[in-house]
């Protein structure tokens, strides 16, 4: 059953204003992703002032968190709304909470990427692996964004899976960083902000699950947070 | 012009227009009979007419009742054919010596007229008003008054002659009414027992010493009443009339005697708040022309809360049941109409059928079942108050019934259903909370009721009121009230005054007093049944929040 | 996290949502059907109403909630036309069943209307008028009986000095509550409501929802109401019904959050129509 409503309230407004919400969502997501983007790019070509640029945007995001969390408050205070309604309010309200920490935490990558030039002028190519990491996660924050869009719990469970292959490619950069630090301990201010950079990746794919989930209690009214995946999805598809 | 018929304006004004005729219809028509009957109690002032021409002169005393000027030409029983002449109607009164109350007097050879003070008018018991000059007063044949002391010497054994009259009425219609009544039970009460062939011997001399005692204290009463009778007699007047004759009245004949010229207007509303009292409290006296209607008034008001106490159940359960528990369908439809013509026929009708069916077939079979001793005199089987209260509670059915079934439809449902989803029946949910809640519209019902039963007069005039009624239905005597008593009607009393007395003239003043006072009856009565309603309908409001 | 522990989280968040614990069931409702005339009223309604719980029937306006409302007490018994077939079942009897005492059905089975509807009498005679009737005849009973039933309407600290003064002076509020009180005045297992704060203002509307939360412990309640919120508010149990038919029955956070049926969703959302 597809629980997904898009047929239209008796008060148009209330359209109106929940169509209004989606879309600033969307737009913040869009932001933050091209942040993701934008701090990955400035880390691999050590690029400063696309660093700075990436920084002074922040502040866009933060603005547009509080202005949504506002519009979730006069949707709660003024509507009253129910079922996918009140669900879809609640999701916005999270979702844009970790949309904000994952626009902190590019913020903190090209700070990082900052740091780098400031140090090097050259980004090693040994650093390859957070690129990988890099796009991982930033593919997994358009995934569910675009997920978030379609309200497609498909699309959210993959991303939700994704984060494990997020976690492992983690685990395995920080072992090859400490192995470059324990090379060349010359380098470990070097690394150790590299380091910090893939931290905020490992934290950025999180995050995206985090909001995949909030996709699937959207459209399945179910917390599966915490939970067994495979579980979950055996009782959905027991649902359909 | 077309705007300010669209401006809605001259509907305004024609509303209001019809609202004042029908108020200047209803004002003026009381104002009439108000000013009409009232003015009959007022003392007017007598005047004395001197008339002298070459051969005799005359004097008349009289009160004028109205006087006009007319052309001499239309005039037919004098002689001058020119110019205008002036002619009263006067009030001469002295029936028993000139014949008639009123003349018409026209002012030719009258040389003056004047209200000389010493007139002296005298309301007596038979024969109408006296007028003339007191001369003296007589003790048997011995005269008792001098020039000093004329007026209040008189006075004083007026007083004591009308409280002597008063005792005797007390007795004769007092103790020897009762005694009267019940020696006429004794004898049905034999009877009865003879038919009922139960005459034992033991009975009979019970019942002859009964008579016995009662004959012996008849008799007593009987001559206290000779000796009252002797007293009564014993004053008279010498009285001067207008023509110089004088003449013996015994003050026994005489109700009241005044001086209107010596009158101040003090004394004269004094003597107006009297008169109009003993009018209402009186018996009447003469054929109805004279004394008061107090019968009348008694024998509507007794009709009307009679008809009100048989007219209320019957109305209330036919309306429930018609509206509570009948299915309705064709059949309900069909009563209901029924119901509502029955408000349309002619009172009279129901007098006819209140005759046909209560008089002589219920009250005749009542009669020969209960009251076989007073054959071949009916009891009930003659027309009465309880025949008259029912053939008005009859006509007055509809009413009741379609204004209770409008209150009862008026009930909110929440109510009855408040009242049966707290476990109460039907019929409990009717009795504490409906019918108590529909009193108001009972009332209205009843109101409607009252105001066109008071006012009915055809009916009852086949099925219970009479000219005079001796006894009044509620008296002393057991069962105290006499539902089998024929009773006068303030409405058939104004017919008889006003058409069949013996002297019109006369009666007319009366006429217009009785229909005021049948008016104040009536509204009395409504008042009486809206503040009621008023006070219930405070009580259970309905629930409007 | 333990395998075990897991799937216990497990059920208890997805299996168990309808039935936390084991209540009793205090009037069971099978194939239900009525009829007004020809028209279908009511379609086959099945359900099972939990004991000392609030149960709340919404709807759309005409779908037969007040009139299932009015089955649990037999009122539709005063409209001609109306056939009721199927059961309700209250203490092992079908209250339908033929020789079915229907005064001392609706004794057990209370009921308050959406219009405050006290009788015109005293206050005291108003909560009193249930007990005379089952034939309750001392001052003093009747005293404690009333008192007993106002103060479990929260109403007595307002209206105790003033018992014998008439019950049409009240607010729209305290009416209502005199109304609730003159119904578990004769003590009732289960009380219907009608609407019951519908005509009143949002303040009286909470004390008398607060009033539904205190009696829940003693009675077990039925409201129909139009104000979902409301619903949402007072209610363990929601049922949605549409056009005759019980469109969903469940859990009240159930229904509020994730209702399973889509009818249910677009009416409680402002969709329906």
């Amino acid at each position: 059953m597809d629980n997904t409503n898009n047929s239209q309230h008796i008060s148009h407004k209330f359209d109106q204003e929940m169509e209004d919400l989606r879309n600033k969502v969307l737009k913040m997501g869009g932001l933050v992703e091209q942040q993701i983007g934008g701090a990955i790019e400035a880390l691999q070509s050590v690029n400063a002032i696309g660093a700075e640029e990436i920084i002074l945007r922040d502040h866009k995001v933060n603005a547009l968190e509080v202005i949504i969390d506002e519009a979730c408050t006069q949707i709660l205070a003024r509507r009253q709304p129910a079922a996918s309604d009140l669900r879809m309010v609640v999701a916005v309200i999270k979702t844009i909470t970790d949309l904000e920490r994952i626009g902190d935490e590019a913020e903190k990558i090209a700070k990082m990427a900052l740091n780098i030039a400031e140090e090097d002028a050259g980004f090693n190519s040994r650093y390859s692996g957070i690129s990988h990491l890099g796009n991982h996660v930033h593919k997994m924050v358009h995934d569910v964004l675009d997920a978030y869009a379609r309200q497609d719990v498909d699309a959210a469970i993959k991303v939700v899976r994704a984060d494990d292959k997020a976690d492992v490619e983690y685990q395995d950069l920080i072992r090859l960083l400490i192995t470059f630090m324990m090379e060349d301990p010359r380098r470990i201010s070097e690394v150790l902000d590299v380091i910090w950079a893939a931290r905020a990746l490992e934290r950025i794919g999180d995050h995206a699950k985090n909001i995949g989930e909030y996709v699937i209690y959207l459209v399945k009214g179910k917390d599966v947070r915490h939970l067994d995946l495979d579980e979950v999805e055996k009782i959905f598809s027991l649902d359909n | 012009m077309k705007n300010w018929f669209n401006s809605g304006t001259p509907w305004i004004w024609l509303n209001a227009g019809a609202i004042s005729i029908a108020l200047v219809a209803v004002f003026g028509l009381l104002f009439l009979i108000l000013i009409r009957g009232m003015s009959h109690f007022w003392p007017a002032n007598v005047e004395a007419f001197y008339y002298q021409n070459a051969e005799n002169s005359l004097t008349v005393i009289a009160e004028i009742i109205e006087s006009e000027t007319v052309p001499a030409d239309t005039v037919r029983d004098i002689d001058i054919k020119e110019g205008n002449i002036t002619r009263y109607l006067v009030k001469t009164g002295n029936r028993d010596l000139l014949g008639s109350d009123f003349r018409w007097l026209y002012d030719i050879d009258l040389v003056r007229y004047e209200q000389p003070d010493n007139v002296m008018v005298l309301e007596r018991i038979e024969w109408g008003n006296f007028y003339g000059y007191l001369n003296s007063v007589y003790e048997y044949d011995t005269k008792v008054s001098n020039e000093g002391n004329l007026w209040s010497e008189f006075e004083s054994r007026l007083k004591r002659s009308a409280d002597i009259r008063q005792q005797i009425l007390d007795l004769e219609q007092g103790e020897i009414g009762a005694i009267n009544y019940q020696l006429e039970r004794l004898r049905l009460k034999e009877r009865r027992l003879i038919i009922d062939n139960e005459l034992s011997d033991s009975a009979l001399n019970k019942i002859t010493e009964k008579r016995k005692a009662l004959k012996v204290e008849y008799a007593g009463l009987l001559k206290q009443t000779q000796v009252l009778y002797r007293d009564i007699n014993r004053d008279s007047i010498r009285a001067t009339v207008m023509d110089g004759k004088v003449v013996s009245i015994p003050l026994e004949k005489i109700v009241k005697a005044w001086q209107p010229n010596k009158f101040t207007l003090i004394e004269k509303l004094n003597f107006y708040v009297s008169s109009l009292w003993s009018f209402i409290v009186e018996n009447p006296r003469e054929a109805n022309t004279e004394g008061g209607i107090f019968p009348a008034i008694f024998g509507t008001v007794m009709m009307v809360i009679l008809m009100a106490i048989l007219v209320t159940p019957f109305g209330v359960i036919a309306a429930v049941y018609l509206r509570e528990y009948a299915r309705q369908g064709v059949v309900i439809r069909l009563i209901r109409i029924a119901v509502n013509n029955l408000a349309g026929v002619p009172s009279i009708v129901y007098g006819v059928f209140g005759l046909g069916f209560f008089v002589y077939f219920l009250g005749g079979n009542i009669d020969s079942l209960f009251y076989p001793e007073a054959q071949p005199a009916p009891t009930f089987g003659t027309p009465g108050l309880l025949w008259s209260s029912l053939t008005l509670a009859l006509l007055t059915l509809p009413v009741v019934i379609v204004a209770t079934e409008e209150g009862l439809s008026r009930i909110p449902v929440s109510l009855r259903e408040g009242s049966l989803g707290l476990g109460a029946t039907k019929v409990e949910t009717l009795w504490l909370v409906v019918l108590p809640m529909a009193s108001p519209a009972i009332m209205t019902g009843l109101i409607l009721a009252v105001a066109r039963a008071a006012g009915e007069v055809a009916p009852l005039m086949l099925v219970g009121v009479v000219k005079l009624a001796p006894d009044l239905p509620l008296d002393g005597n057991f069962p105290f009230l006499h539902l089998d008593r024929k009773f006068m009607h303030l409405g058939f009393h104004i017919y008889d005054v006003g058409f069949q007395s013996p002297n019109v003239e006369a009666a007319r003043p009366l006429v217009y007093a009785t229909s005021f006072l049948l008016v104040v009856v009536i509204v009395g009565l409504n008042l009486t049944a809206i503040n009621l309603r008023n006070k219930l309908r405070e009580k259970y409001r309905a629930l409007d929040n | 996290m333990s395998e075990a522990i897991t799937t216990k989280i497990d059920s208890a968040l997805f299996t168990a949502n309808e039935s936390e614990e084991d209540t009793e069931i205090c009037m069971d409702v099978n194939n239900l059907s009525l009829y007004y005339g020809e028209a279908q009223a009511l379609k086959d309604i099945n359900f099972k109403l939990k004991k000392n719980k609030v149960t709340a029937f919404i709807g759309p306006s005409g779908c037969g909630k007040s009139t299932l409302l009015r089955c649990f007490n037999r009122m539709n018994d005063l409209v001609d036309s109306v056939k009721v077939e199927g059961e309700i079942i209250l203490d092992n009897e079908n209250i339908y069943a033929p020789g079915v005492d229907v005064t001392s059905l609706r004794q057990r089975v209370g009921m308050v209307f959406q219009k405050p509807n006290p009788f015109p009498m005293s206050i005291f005679e108003n909560v009193a008028y249930g007990l005379r009737l089952q034939g309750f005849k001392k001052r003093r009973l009747l005293e404690e009986k009333v008192e007993w039933a106002l103060k479990g309407a929260a109403l007595w600290d307002e209206v105790k000095d003033r018992l014998d003064e008439s019950a049409l002076g009240m607010s729209g509020g305290q009416q209502q509550r005199l109304v609730i009180a003159r119904a578990i005045a004769i003590e009732p297992e289960i009380i219907l409501l009608d609407e019951p704060a519908s005509a009143l203002d949002p303040i009286s509307t909470l004390k008398i929802e607060e009033l539904i939360y205190e009696l829940k412990s003693n009675y077990t309640i039925l409201i129909v109401t139009h104000n979902m919120q409301q619903a949402a508010r007072v209610s363990d149990e929601t049922a949605f019904m549409y056009m005759g038919e019980m469109i969903e029955f469940g859990n009240t956070n159930t229904i509020f959050t994730n209702p399973a049926k889509k009818q249910t969703e677009d009416y409680i959302t402002g969709r329906y129509g």
